[in-house]
């Protein structure tokens, strides 16, 4: 699986961008830069790893040089400085220096990529589009047809296959683009704001397939967005940036919990923290295992072996099973309910509302780390986990 | 009475010369002075561009008159093979009420391939309608004449602009160069190069062929440089990111992109060179245009008037069959 690696990236837009690095290298600022000599700091220092099979997302405002950032990935836009590696197929493809050709073959199929208007090409109909990347590598028409159908049905388009970009809707074009970016059979994909040309309904709903789809198919993903909650919600990691520097790096919790800067603050301040905060973080570590039994509140408490594994719940003295958080809708007797360390406080809410307000246990595979009460969340959402 | 008004016409009269005379004379003295000023400059010219264009063209008829003669050759070959093409078809004269009635197949021909590419059955019938009443109106031959002239001029111009507007498109460089080129084709007075091309090719066809593509080249150039430069950038972007090279980018991406464009330019080459083709008659093309200049010339206001009129239905043939040929592809 691959993986990418960015290394001092920087991007100078300009007639002599050896010199305004120069001046950068010797402390100037952007704004300095621009006034003595003209030239635009698209992308400064920036340095990060993409790990295999991650859907790393890349946000900022715009001007903010995110997308800058991703062109210099495939080289749609020339880094003027640093290095990109591409390690895929075990062998590594250093981007930066690659020559046309091999450019070229890296972009047929290592890289491909998602616009944010889409792109679809007009004169084709939407198999066309889908199989245009493996027309380019020149794969024989029944086998690209073949591909595109399949994928066509993958994205959810079947029966449309015959028809053109122009009669869709957005939503349904941006599958078309998401199919023709995933039909190469690239395992990196680029995703240049894949879903901000569209309503916030279908934005949701293609958010929801992106993550079962990269579930499913393992892909590399960089994304850039410019809606935080869009990135916390996507995103394995999220980069943040602004004025073409990163600002911060972390998992959405992290960014949640724990802003850096006053600009990453702002960002943050009316994120919806419910998807982002793991019950690990809010949960309640501080129990007393005595003689097996932990107490949850007056009226629940569960028996624990050696190792800390749950072996049975109680409910004022009656033996009752623990069960899975995610089956709440179809448990009929009493029960105690369990989640794992990274299960969304969202979904335990959720939970809690639907089939009982008592507290659930926070596993770390079988062994008990904690529990949730009503109290936990709210101060959890209160202070976004910062006054554990 | 008649003496008294006598002298006071008289009066009147002198009068007003007086008057005249006082506020011109100044005017005209003024004028007499002003005149070496005013004067266009005296012959010969202190730049004679004039005497230089006539070496010229007298060199390039001189020496390269193989060459000349080889378009020419090249002109008149399609134009006459064209032309016997279509004048092969048959008409059919049935006598009604004593009149001959001509039913030429072309009509019938012209209406099918209408409707095939315009997708409208009115479109078709314009056609039926049209070559009937040109072949009824004793125009036939004049318009099956003027219908090749146009059609090898519109070809030739069309296969020459499309290429060069595809280099302009890409190419800054040659965009800069081409610019003036096509500016000074479309603005100088079509009967200006219609002298050199005299000269070169002597009367006839030929020339008028020559003339009909400098005339129709443009179009095509521009409008299929405008359409390659305004296919969208992420489009560009697309075709790049996914590995295409720069001929691929070229014949997947950008030529499709702009085919409204450039399809656009093909129409406007044809009706440009029919136009063009009809002033040719000056220098003896025939067709219809022979018919309008002899209407003219011996002041028979119906023969140009018919002949005018089997023109405008010409172009109209010509226009709706090929200007939706680029809109209908993105149905």
């Amino acid at each position: 699986m691959p993986s990418i690696e960015l290394e001092g990236v920087y991007k100078i837009f300009g007639e002599e961008p050896e010199k305004a690095l120069e001046m950068i290298e010797e402390g100037a600022g952007k704004d300095e830069v621009r006034e003595k000599t003209g030239h635009v700091i698209g992308v400064q220092d920036i340095s990060f790893k993409i790990k295999d099979n991650e859907l790393f997302v890349i946000m900022g405002l715009s001007g903010s040089g995110k997308s800058t950032l991703l062109r210099c990935v495939n080289r749609l836009v020339n880094p003027t400085k640093g290095t990109i590696t591409l390690h895929a197929d075990g062998s590594d493809y250093d981007i930066t220096a690659a020559d046309k050709e091999s450019l070229r073959e890296i972009r047929e199929t290592q890289v491909s990529m998602v616009f944010q208007n889409f792109a679809l090409f007009p004169h084709r109909t939407v198999a066309e589009n889908v199989s245009f990347g493996l027309e380019i590598q020149g794969v024989d028409k029944t086998e690209r047809n073949k591909k595109a159908k399949e994928l066509i049905e993958v994205v959810g388009l079947e029966g449309f296959g015959d028809s053109f970009p122009s009669q869709l809707s957005g939503g349904m074009q941006q599958r078309v683009g998401l199919a023709r970016g995933l039909a190469t059979g690239a395992e990196v994909l680029l995703m240049d704001e894949p879903f901000s040309a569209l309503d916030p309904l279908i934005k949701v709903e293609m958010q929801n397939e992106l993550l079962d789809l990269m579930e499913e198919m393992q892909r590399t993903v960089l994304f850039v967005t410019h809606d935080l909650d869009e990135a916390l919600k996507v995103g394995d990691r999220i980069t943040i940036m602004d004025a073409g520097r990163m600002v911060q790096k972390g998992t959405p919790e992290e960014i949640i919990v724990n802003p850096k800067t006053e600009y990453v603050a702002d960002f943050v301040e009316n994120a919806d923290p419910s998807d982002v905060l793991r019950a690990e973080t809010v949960a309640e570590k501080d129990f007393r295992v005595h003689d097996h039994r932990v107490s949850l509140d007056e009226m629940t408490e569960v028996e624990v072996n050696d190792q800390n594994e749950v072996v049975q719940g109680y409910i004022s003295g009656t033996p009752v099973p623990v069960r899975p958080l995610e089956d709440y809708d179809s448990i009929e007797e009493d029960a105690i309910l369990y989640s794992s360390k990274d299960t969304p406080i969202s979904k335990i809410m959720r939970a809690r509302l639907a089939y009982s307000s008592r507290p659930v246990l926070v596993l770390r595979d079988k062994e008990l780390i904690g529990f949730v009460k009503e109290s936990n969340i709210l101060q959890g959402l209160l202070e976004k986990g910062r006054g554990d | 009475m008649s003496k008294m008004n006598l002298s006071l016409k008289k009066l009147f009269g002198g009068v007003v010369s007086a008057l005249g005379w006082v506020f011109l004379y100044p005017l005209t003295v003024a004028a007499r002075i002003g005149t070496p000023l005013l004067e266009l400059p005296a012959k010969p010219a202190s730049i004679p561009l004039d005497k230089w264009t006539v070496v010229a063209v007298d060199w390039l008829a001189l020496n390269i008159e193989v060459f000349f003669d080889f378009i020419q050759l090249v002109l008149n070959s399609i134009n006459e093979g064209l032309l016997a093409a279509i004048q092969w078809v048959p008409i059919f004269v049935v006598n009604i009420g004593g009149a001959p009635i001509r039913f030429p197949v072309w009509s019938l021909i012209l209406f099918f391939l209408l409707w095939y590419l315009s997708g409208q059955i009115t479109t078709g019938l314009l056609g039926l309608v049209t070559l009937w009443l040109a072949a009824n109106f004793g125009l036939y031959i004049e318009t099956t004449e003027t219908f090749s002239l146009t059609l090898t001029s519109a070809l030739i111009a069309i296969s020459l602009g499309i290429p060069s507007g595809i280099l302009a498109g890409i190419s800054d460089t040659v965009h800069n160069i081409i610019r003036p080129v096509l500016d000074l084709m479309q603005t100088m007075p079509v009967f200006v190069y219609l002298i050199p091309a005299v000269i070169f090719f002597g009367m006839g066809a030929a020339p008028g062929a020559v003339a009909t593509v400098i005339f129709a080249y443009p179009p095509s150039v521009r409008l299929t440089n405008l359409g390659i430069r305004e296919v969208p950038d992420e489009l560009v972007e697309a075709g790049e990111a996914f590995g295409c090279n720069y001929w691929q980018l070229l014949m997947k991406v950008q030529i499709p992109v702009a085919r409204p464009s450039i399809m656009q330019g093909v129409n406007q080459s044809i009706m440009l060179a029919l136009s063009m083709a009809v002033v040719a008659a000056l220098i003896g093309a025939g067709g219809l245009g022979g018919e309008v200049v002899r209407g003219i010339q011996r002041m028979r206001v119906g023969q140009g008037f018919v002949a005018g009129l089997s023109v405008v239905f010409t172009a109209m043939i010509l226009d709706r069959a090929t200007a939706n040929i680029g809109a209908r592809e993105r149905e």
